[in-house]
């Protein structure tokens, strides 16, 4: 793409093509008695792009919030890449390389476009504790860089020249990309968006596909959780399908739209 | 004449210049306020902006409304006058150990309440600060309870080598010491709000679950927050029990912590110099207003709710509209700025 | 050595009940809006000297200047909620309101403070020097009272909530507030009628606080001080917890007063506070309540 060369990182691209990224087995999820998630399986491909979807209600955003550690599972397991996930705090998650958008969207409001990308930096100052303090030259050096980077990564989603308004000024399509521009600063191998198309223009559809597009020739591995089955289909490598908190289908777009039980789900959800 | 105007403007703009400014206005206080009422209040004056931006780095920074602040200066006041009086420790040690304390005793509370959000931790420090005062009026043993500790020494006279001895029964000595710690507490708060962990804390006031989405560890973050703001007001309570000469639970009731509350607001939260203008303002304004009896609470109490309805802000917004509308009077400057 | 521990339990459950008068306020607003309205307790003072006003100033009967006590509490909720609260909704910072009503509170304190001195009003009813005696105990008509009168409102109160619609309705809001607006009422006025019965509770608590307490301008902080631990001892927003949880502490209180010393309830009572957060963040009696991520 034309947009300045972002310095989007973390995608350390993996020798072992194919070699599974995630995988979570037998999850389960209850609030109060009302299972959200039952017995869910997966297994995402390193460098694909992986699609969650089902009618509304269906549990996609609670195993999101599984995946990333806003909630811990009553029961089931979790591997990012071999590491145990499963009593990880979310904070912990992102340093082994998850960084995740929200369905309800939470940007820091009240500061500008710039500083939400950059407090997405957090976990890659690498400056001595004295320098917070005393600020040297290494200080400089780090508070350019992350400038220079947010300013990439603000450039890539298209907000380059909204980098100094205050977010919450911001239209809606536009501060869904900031979202992923702020996940994105993290350094994630592993992106995981929740309904990022909710609320957004044709031409913001077709924008937010492509990025995904370059995120994954770039390496990195990206989860999109979505209702919307037409957009998933356009970009989509492997699609697990829930319906009721439970496993529906599995398999490639060809294959999810061909399969009955699917095809029963949406109609049924979209006549209701 | 353009490049003038670029000149000033970036002089205005620089930190350093308005550093200056400060020191040289500390410095210039005591000669300009020759009596000893007035410099008793410059000594206030000071010790209250330790207690506001302490504060503020809790509240206006990390977002947690702490209501301790009163426990806190209490701890720093007692710890260290305690160890002077019955241990005979030296001032600068006790000093010491007053800062650690108040500061250990805010990573505690926040360790207690750090699984707590906005309200719930707003009552527990408020706990907190209850407990504290009834320790300090019961354990009268230790405190001598409402009766209170007399005669408390001022911080021994100093001596620096080629300098005369620098006498703190000296009121402006006095007041040039507490300033300058309260200049130092605000230029290493400064520092902090300056660099990524100024983002970090923002970032948790604004949004946890977001700001944990980004590898920020909200509990711990909270927990620093609060042992450097407790530390700050520690520090005011040594000075304050040096100043005094004599210390009473009833200085550390969390009416006091409401009055610090008041000074953040007023001045403006989450900005450093905001509570630095409101502690000055309300402490000086009741005493310009004595001659109207004792108003002073209740001005703070309609200067709290007002600021809150209308001008969030606080005096920094304010200062914020004068400026532009100034600003929008330069020739030149209306419709392009 | 039983009768004292009766007698003692019997007036901390007086006490007790209404701290839970007060404490109930709190956690009838803090489930229709999670804010929390820190001049309650002034409410409850200015209740206490309503009814002291009413009473010996104008002569009225004791029994009427409850009934006064509430309707001025009550004047004073929709007042709180048409002059903060509702201002301050929807400026995206939680905070905000609790602050302004703290600085509320220091304000009308003070005020009163100018107003009525420091001095304490003697505030005896007819009803408090008439002892009756049961089983080697003596309680004060004040505060069988009291039991009355308390538990009644209680009572109706949650009857109000169980069975009627407007009840079901605050429930509904308090459980979720976009439920609320598909029941097809409008959220604001259902919270002006919260804020309404709280603070009327609050002033009738006070009513019958004032002959309890020591009446001063600063009466109502000790109580609303005790009242914050007693909900979250009970869990926010939790009606039965706060009840259960307001007769705790008022039996704490008794026997710290008989048994210890009175200089130590407060110590007690936030120790339990402390522990009870330490514990269990969300109450003794816990909510359930999931973030909507």
């Amino acid at each position: 793409m034309t947009a300045a060369a972002p310095t989007v990182s973390g995608g350390t691209q993996s020798s072992r093509d194919g070699a599974v990224l995630f995988r979570a087995q037998g999850l389960h999820k209850s609030f109060g008695g009302v299972r959200a998630v039952r017995d869910i399986s997966l297994a995402i491909p390193m460098g694909s792009v992986f699609a969650i979807i089902g009618p509304n209600g269906a549990g996609k955003s609670t195993l999101l919030n599984l995946m990333s550690g806003v909630y811990q599972p009553d029961a089931g397991k979790m591997r990012l890449d071999e590491i145990d996930m499963i009593g990880v705090p979310a904070h912990r998650r992102v340093r082994y390389g998850l960084a995740r958008t929200f369905q309800k969207i939470r940007l820091f409001k009240q500061l500008s476009v710039l500083d939400n990308v950059v407090a997405g930096f957090h976990t890659h100052h690498n400056i001595f504790a004295w320098q917070y303090v005393l600020h040297g030259a290494a200080f400089q050096r780090d508070h350019a860089r992350c400038r220079d980077e947010a300013m990439g990564l603000l450039a890539f989603v298209g907000l380059e020249k909204r980098a100094q308004v205050l977010a919450g000024s911001l239209s809606y399509g536009e501060q869904r990309m900031l979202e992923i521009a702020r996940a994105l600063a993290t350094g994630p191998r592993l992106l995981m968006v929740d309904e990022p198309a909710a609320g957004l223009n044709a031409a913001e559809v077709d924008t937010l596909l492509d990025r995904i597009g370059v995120l994954r020739q770039r390496g990195i591995t990206v989860v999109v959780v979505e209702h919307n089955m037409d957009l998933v289909m356009k970009v989509a490598d492997r699609i697990l399908v829930m319906d009721y908190g439970q496993y529906l289908f599995e398999g490639s777009p060809v294959e999810v739209q061909a399969n009955p039980a699917v095809i029963a789900a949406y109609l049924g959800a979209d006549f209701q | 004449m353009q490049r003038q105007t670029t000149v000033m403007r970036a002089v205005l703009n620089s930190r350093l210049f308005w550093l200056i400014v400060a020191a040289v206005a500390i410095g210039l206080m005591p000669i300009i306020f020759t009596d000893s009422y007035w410099r008793t209040n410059l000594i206030v004056c000071a010790i209250n902006v330790m207690l506001a931006i302490g504060l503020d780095f809790i509240l206006g920074y990390a977002g947690q409304l702490n209501l301790g602040q009163s426990a806190f200066y209490g701890i720093g006041a007692y710890v260290s006058t305690l160890l002077i009086m019955k241990l005979g420790v030296p001032f600068w040690i006790a000093f010491g150990c007053g800062v650690l304390l108040s500061g250990i005793a805010g990573m505690l509370l926040s360790l207690f309440a750090v699984r707590l959000r906005g309200h719930y931790l707003a009552i527990a420090s408020l706990g907190f600060a209850v407990i504290t005062y009834q320790i300090l009026v019961n354990w009268i043993s230790l405190t001598q309870g409402p009766l209170g500790i007399y005669a408390i020494p001022p911080p021994p006279a100093l001596q620096l080598p080629g300098l005369p001895i620098i006498d703190f029964k000296n009121l402006a000595n006095l007041f040039y010491l507490t300033a300058g710690f309260a200049f130092l507490a605000y230029l290493l708060l400064d520092q902090l709000v300056r660099s990524p962990i100024g983002e970090t804390l923002t970032a948790i006031r604004e949004d946890e679950v977001s700001a944990a989405s980004l590898g920020i560890n909200c509990q711990a973050w909270k927990v620093f927050a609060f042992a450097v703001g407790s530390s700050v007001a520690g520090a005011a309570g040594c000075f304050y029990a040096s100043f005094v000469g004599t210390l009473v639970p009833d200085a550390f009731f969390i009416t006091e912590s409401f009055t610090i509350l008041a000074m953040v607001i007023v001045g403006g939260m989450g900005t450093l110099i905001g509570p630095v203008w409101g502690a000055i303002l309300l402490t000086v304004l009741p005493e310009l207003l004595r001659g109207v009896g004792d108003l002073r609470l209740i001005i703070y109490g309609v200067a709290v709710t007002l600021v809150v309805l209308f001008m969030p802000g606080g005096m920094v917004q304010a200062a914020r509209f004068i400026a532009a509308y100034f600003r929008s009077l330069l020739p030149g400057r209306g419709a392009g700025a | 050595m039983l009768s004292v521990l009766l007698q003692q339990g019997i007036n901390g459950i007086v006490v007790g009940s209404l701290y839970v008068l007060v404490a109930l306020g709190l956690t009838l607003i803090y489930g229709v809006l999670v804010q929390i309205n820190f001049a309650h307790a002034d409410i409850v003072t200015l209740g206490a000297f309503a009814a002291y006003f009413f009473t010996f100033v104008l002569g009225g009967n004791y029994l009427a200047s409850i009934a006064v006590a509430l309707v001025v509490g009550a004047a004073l909720g929709w007042l709180m909620n048409a002059l903060i609260f509702a201002p301050l909704r929807n400026r995206g910072n939680e905070l905000l309101p609790l602050i302004a009503t703290i600085g509320v509170s220091i304000m009308l304190q003070n005020t009163m403070l100018a107003w009525f001195g420091p001095i304490p009003f003697a505030f005896d009813t007819p009803y408090s020097n008439d002892v009756i005696r049961v089983a080697g105990m003596f309680f004060t008509i004040q505060s069988v009272l009291i039991i009355v009168v308390s538990t009644a409102t209680i009572g109706l109160l949650y009857a109000f909530m169980k069975f009627t619609f407007l009840g079901k309705a605050l429930r509904a809001v308090s459980q979720d507030r976009e439920t609320a607006g598909l029941m097809g009422i409008n959220p604001n006025q259902l919270i002006m009628l919260t804020f309404v019965i709280a603070s009327a509770l609050a002033g009738m608590g006070g009513a019958m606080l004032g002959p309890v307490l020591v009446l001063t301008p600063f009466a109502g902080t000790s109580v609303i001080v005790k009242a914050f631990a007693i909900v979250i001892i009970g869990g926010f927003g939790n009606v039965e917890g706060t009840i259960i949880a307001g007769l705790l502490v008022g039996l704490i209180e008794s026997y710290t007063t008989q048994f210890l010393d009175p200089g130590l309830i407060d110590i007690v009572v936030f120790a339990l506070l402390l522990l009870t957060l330490a514990l269990r963040p969300t109450g003794l009696i816990a909510e359930k309540r999931e973030e909507n991520v």
